[in-house]
Formats: C-alpha cells, sequence, structure tokens
C-alpha cells in the first residue's frame, strides 16, 4: 500500500517537473497543449498555465450558493485538473459572513489567498492579518479598495471601457435617439456605479438624442426589475432601452417588456449570465448581453497569486486564463480585456 | 349610540388604512396622470399575490400568539426542490408534481415548527429562525444552490394563462393578470371564514388572546398551535410555487428576507403581534398599503437612494397608528 502511495506521488513529482520544465523552455506561442475547453478554444495561450504549482493558494469567492461562482469552482477545479496542481476553493454561502471565513482559513500556512471581497471594508483587517503572516493577498472585482491591504488586484476590463460598449450597443439598437433607464444592483455598487457612469458619459457625447431617465436600485433582485421595468414603463411609455447592472435586472425587465407586448421595441442591455438570461436572449427580447466568465477569473487570480509569490507580476504578462492574455497595470490594479458579449451564436460556450 | 358606533367605526384601523390608500393614490396621480388606470389596479395585483399569500400565513400564526420568520426558507425550499429533480433528475412535466411536492415539503416543516413550538414549547420566534437555518442550509448542502430559470411546459402553460389582459388604449401596452391571482383571493375567503364562522378559528383567536384562559375554556391549545403552523407550511409551499412560475426563478433565496416585509403588512392590517386580534380584511389593506407604497415610488418621483427610507417610514406610522388604536380600544373598555 505504502509503495504504491510512493510511486504515485513520485509520479506526479515526476509529471510536474516535465510539464514545468516544459513551459520554461517553450515560450507562449508553442505550447499548444491547450485542453478542450469549448470556452478557450480560440485563446491558445490558456494552455500555458499547464504548470503545476505546489503552492498553497486558495480562492474565496463572494459566496457559493449562486451560480457565478459555482462556475468560477468550475474554473479553479479546471484548473486543477489540467495542471495537477491542489488549489483550494471554499467561501460562505451567503456572503455575509466571508470575513469569518477567512479569517478562520488563516489558522491553516496558505502561500496565498485570492479572494472576491463581498465587504471590502470588513475584509480589511483579514487581509492585513494575513499579510502579516507572510501570505500574498489577491483580490477581484475589488479595484477601488484600499491598495495597502493586499498585494495585488485582478479586474477582467476596466469598468469605464465595459460600461462605455453599453451605450455604443444601445446607440446601435436604437439608432441614438429615445428615452432610457439604467438599473444597479444598488447605489452604492462601485462596479455597477462606474458601469451606468461610463455609458451615461458616453451618451451625452455621442448620442445627445438619447435622455436618461433615471437609474434605479434593484437589490439584485429579479422581481424588482421586473415591478420597476413595469412601474416605470406605464410612467413613460416612450421608453426606448433599458441597461442592467446586476445580472438579475435585465431578467427581470425582459419579462416585463414581453408581458407588455414590447418586445423587440425595448432594446435591453446589460451584464447576465446564460443560466438566466438565456431564454430571452433565445426569443430575441435581448439581442445581447455581456458577461465575463468567472471561471477565467478564478484561473486569472490564480495566474496573479502565482506570479505574485515568484515575484514575475509585471505589466503585460499573461496570466494563462482566456481574456487576461495581456494585463495593464495601472497602480497595482491589473486589467484583463475579458469582456464577452454573449448572443444566441455563442451561448453554448457560455453556460453558466 | 348609534352614533358612537359609527364613530368607532370610521376611526377603526381598517378605515384609517383606507384613507391613507385613498391619499396616497391621490397624491400619485396627481403626480402621474398615467397612475389613474386599469392597468394600476392589475400590476397591484400581480406584484401583491405573493405578500398577500405569505401574510396569510404569517397572520394565521400571530393570530394564534405565535411568529413565523421560516415562511421564506421554507418556500426557498418548496420550490427548489422541485424544479431541481425535474431539471436533474427525473423530468416530470406536471404543474401537479410541482405543486404536490411544494406541499409536502411545506407540510414537513410546518410539522417541524408545530413540533418545536407546541410539543416542546419553545419560544415560536428562536424555533421558527431554527427551521430557517435547517431549511434554507439543509437545502443547500444537500442540493447545492441553481437557480433554475425555464419551467416544464405544464407549469409555463399556467404562467400563459391570464384571467384578463388590458391593453392601455393611447400606448398600446398589454397589462396581463395571471389567473393564479384567484388562489390568494380564494385563500382569503375560506381564511376569513375559518377564523369567523367556525370553531377552529375562533380557537386561534382565543389561545392567541390567552393561552391558559382558552385552555380552560376546554380549547386544545397544542392542537390549534399545530394547526396554525401547518397551515402556513403548507400554504407557504403553494405560494412559493405560485412564484416560481410567475417569476420563472427557482433559487434558494429569492424570497430571503420577505418576512420583514410581510410581517409588518400584519402589523400595519391590525394583526397584533402579540396574538388574539386581526382580521383579514385588515391584512388584506396591510398588504395592499405596502405593495402600492413598494409600487408607485418610482412615478411619484423619489429618487431611489430615498426609496427604502421611505418605505421604512411607512411601515413604522402604520405600526404607530395600529399600537395606537389598540390603547385606545383598550382604554375604552376600562371606561
Amino acid at each position: 500500500m505504502m509503495k504504491k502511495i510512493i510511486s504515485v506521488m513520485a509520479a506526479a513529482a515526476l509529471v510536474t517537473v516535465m510539464l514545468s520544465g516544459c513551459t520554461d523552455a517553450a515560450p507562449a506561442a508553442s505550447a499548444p497543449a491547450a485542453p478542450a475547453e469549448a470556452a478557450a478554444d480560440d485563446a491558445a495561450p490558456a494552455g500555458e498555465a499547464a504548470s503545476g504549482t505546489s503552492y498553497k493558494i486558495a480562492v474565496v469567492p463572494k459566496m457559493t450558493n449562486i451560480a457565478w461562482f459555482q462556475r468560477m469552482e468550475e474554473g479553479v477545479n479546471q484548473y486543477n485538473e489540467e495542471t495537477g496542481s491542489d488549489i483550494f476553493y471554499g467561501g460562505s454561502a451567503e456572503g455575509a459572513d466571508q470575513a469569518s471565513y477567512v479569517e478562520s482559513l488563516l489558522a491553516e500556512d496558505w502561500d496565498a489567498i485570492c479572494v472576491v471581497p463581498f465587504d471590502s471594508e470588513a475584509m480589511m483587517p483579514i487581509f492585513e492579518k494575513a499579510r502579516a503572516q507572510g501570505i500574498k493577498v489577491i483580490t477581484h472585482e475589488a479595484a477601488s479598495m484600499d491598495s495597502s491591504v493586499r498585494d495585488y488586484d485582478i479586474e477582467a476590463f476596466k469598468n469605464a471601457d465595459y460600461g462605455a460598449n453599453f451605450m455604443e450597443e444601445l446607440g446601435a439598437l436604437t439608432g441614438g435617439k429615445g428615452k432610457y433607464i439604467q438599473f444597479v444592483g444598488s447605489l452604492t455598487s462601485v462596479s455597477h456605479m462606474e458601469w451606468c457612469d461610463a455609458a451615461q458619459k458616453l451618451q451625452e457625447e455621442k448620442f445627445p438624442d438619447m435622455e436618461c431617465i433615471g437609474r434605479f436600485e434593484t437589490a439584485d433582485d429579479t422581481t424588482s426589475s421586473y415591478d420597476q421595468t413595469k412601474e416605470l414603463l406605464t410612467a413613460n411609455p416612450d421608453i426606448v432601452a433599458i441597461e442592467g447592472s446586476a445580472s438579475t435586472d435585465i431578467v427581470g425587465a425582459a419579462q416585463a417588456v414581453e408581458e407588455m407586448g414590447l418586445a423587440g421595441k425595448v432594446s435591453i442591455v446589460g451584464t447576465s449570465m446564460t443560466s438566466i438570461a438565456g431564454q430571452y436572449v433565445e426569443d430575441g427580447t435581448i439581442a445581447s448581453f455581456s458577461v465575463w466568465d468567472p471561471a477565467e477569473a478564478g484561473k486569472a487570480m490564480i495566474g496573479l497569486a502565482i506570479a505574485a509569490l515568484d515575484g514575475t507580476v509585471e505589466d503585460g504578462m499573461s496570466l494563462g486564463a482566456s481574456g487576461y492574455e495581456s494585463i495593464t497595470d495601472v497602480d497595482g490594479v491589473f486589467y484583463g480585456n475579458a469582456r464577452v458579449d454573449v448572443t444566441k451564436d455563442n451561448m453554448a460556450n457560455y453556460d453558466f | 349610540m348609534k352614533e358612537k358606533n359609527k364613530y368607532a367605526f370610521l376611526t377603526s384601523t381598517q378605515m384609517i388604512l383606507v384613507y391613507v390608500i385613498i391619499a396616497f393614490s391621490l397624491v400619485v396621480g396627481f403626480r402621474q396622470p398615467a397612475f389613474f388606470s386599469p392597468a394600476t389596479i392589475i400590476t397591484i395585483c400581480r406584484t401583491g399575490i405573493f405578500t398577500m399569500c405569505f401574510a396569510l400565513c404569517e397572520m394565521v400564526v400571530i393570530l394564534s400568539g405565535g411568529i413565523d420568520v421560516s415562511f421564506p426558507a421554507i418556500g426557498c425550499v418548496a420550490m427548489y426542490v422541485p424544479m431541481y429533480i425535474v431539471n436533474r433528475v427525473y423530468k416530470i412535466d406536471s404543474a401537479f408534481f410541482a405543486f404536490a411536492v411544494a406541499i409536502i415539503i411545506g407540510l414537513l416543516f410546518g410539522l417541524l415548527n408545530g413540533f418545536l413550538v407546541s410539543v416542546l414549547e419553545l419560544p415560536p420566534l428562536i424555533a421558527t429562525l431554527a427551521t430557517s437555518s435547517v431549511a434554507s442550509g439543509g437545502v443547500v448542502t444537500l442540493l447545492g444552490t441553481r437557480e433554475f430559470t425555464n419551467l416544464p411546459s405544464s407549469l409555463q402553460a399556467i404562467y400563459n394563462t391570464n384571467l384578463i389582459t388590458y391593453t392601455a388604449p393611447d400606448s398600446g401596452f398589454t397589462y396581463p393578470l395571471n389567473v393564479l391571482i384567484l388562489v390568494p383571493v380564494v385563500a382569503a375567503l375560506l381564511v376569513s371564514w375559518v377564523l369567523r364562522k367556525t370553531m377552529l378559528g375562533r380557537g386561534l383567536y382565543a389561545i392567541g388572546g390567552d393561552k391558559n384562559a382558552a385552555r380552560v375554556a376546554g380549547f386544545n391549545v397544542r392542537k390549534l398551535q399545530f394547526i396554525a403552523y401547518v397551515f402556513s407550511g403548507v400554504f407557504t409551499g403553494i405560494a412559493a410555487m405560485i412564484y416560481n412560475i410567475l417569476m420563472h426563478s427557482a433559487t434558494t433565496s429569492a424570497l430571503m428576507g420577505d418576512e420583514m416585509i410581510t410581517i409588518a403588512a400584519c402589523v400595519i392590517g391590525g394583526v397584533r403581534i402579540t396574538g388574539g386580534h386581526g382580521t383579514v380584511l385588515g391584512t388584506f389593506l396591510g398588504v395592499l398599503l405596502i405593495t402600492l407604497v413598494q409600487n408607485n415610488l418610482n412615478m411619484l418621483g423619489i429618487p431611489t437612494s430615498w426609496q427604502r427610507f421611505v418605505v421604512g417610514i411607512v411601515i413604522l406610522l402604520g405600526t404607530i397608528l395600529t399600537s395606537w388604536q389598540a390603547k385606545r380600544s383598550m382604554n375604552a373598555g376600562r371606561a
């Protein structure tokens, strides 16, 4: 029995050495070992990550009970399978107790923790504690967080670029004319607000014939965006476009628009996921929605953590994840170019 | 004497709620003429379906001297499990099956609540909090969490069945009212009848007012408490399946947090939080007021950042009104 274990371990070690050696010797371009991953078939460099790491790294999502972070878990699992690593993934179900979850993790001797903070304020003392223990702290979706408490932050894209894209789409869909509304999960959600600000700014410059009626809070609740869409359309029958931010926003809006017989007359854009918005893309009420793949974001966090531990973090480097092939450094926050526009045609690749 | 009765009627909690509702509607209508349209009635009915169903559950439990904060969790389990089975285990395309599973789940948790409160005599708040944790924690652990957004065609058929569809003449917008609105309507009439006309109903009031007096009077307190929680569980199951059908969404967290607004609707409607007092009509008015306020703040032009504050103020004022009324009726009784 013992012998067997030892031989398996030896084999694993050998494979690890071989793989890492392979990557060292062969630059990114000649690494065709890209595994059969539907989402990344046009992104060969993803295979570059195929060097198992012996670092002890934990990935902690905002919460585990939503499909978004289950997709991130899939990404982490996939990374582990492809590279033979053993990255840990886990978090609190609801998110509110994320700080205490991470604090309890600190009892173990991690090399790095990758966290998507639920509440930045609550996480700050925990991150300080982690760094005092010599643990590298990588964050995601936390660009605005005080950078002194973490090592690096990786974002899928610059929020301004992402938000402006929605207005480009709306401009094209509406011909640059008419009233529109914006939904945000919460007026305190920095990313949602930045997307909407950028969209509005672009609209004022590029589509002066469009008019923003207002920005409304939905608390990430489908029912809320559904009810408010009906209310706002009733009060302002000349609304021609809706921009959503939380993934549930455009789902509720689309249902309301369909029920009111306005499918095709009111354009809807926003961030969402195939699992909840797919049916409306299928029937055309939503032309397309944008998203970034949390599976790739998870891999990117791991890639950045390894680079941080190796001391090789630099502007323009690749994190071995689709959309993160060349990351941009802006004061310690790294940005990928990982926006994905999901339409009827490519929906199957982003099945989360 | 007659004059006095008339005065008492005109200043009853329910009538005051009616005045407030009328006044609020006038204000909204003044700001936004689009409010005065049959569309508004349909929208309010459609939105109020869930709140009304849950408020009925909560009301019955509060009347009996208890409180139920577990219905959101029970409801989530009751809609999630059947949808999980349909999507992941075996494709059973049957509305009957979906509702049956939801009802059985509601029943089981209702029995658990009843057992904790009436047999173990735990404080209802603690007991139902525990049930809530068990329900939502259990389902997440055992079945994980996904969001199921595709209805099997039998449920989709219910979604497509509308009682009436109003088409606004000037805009051409359609406002369908789903047939499921009948569920809270029928349930409200039924509960109202049971509470007023049957021994069971009188018993619920009696144990809510004074458990010991009720026992002495010959009511089976345990049995009545059981019935209250089981009713709440079962009807929560039904209401949750309705939510799933109307919103195309079954998740393990969709209803979480709804208990506060539901309890508030009951209390505003004159259901005394200590038990023994309250009517279906009052609860209906409470639900109507809260739904009306929640759904028309945009029409009223209140900035979104102020809306939660305004809803809070409405709840606060409503609660003050009812507690003031309760005090007044007690003083009147003494005099």
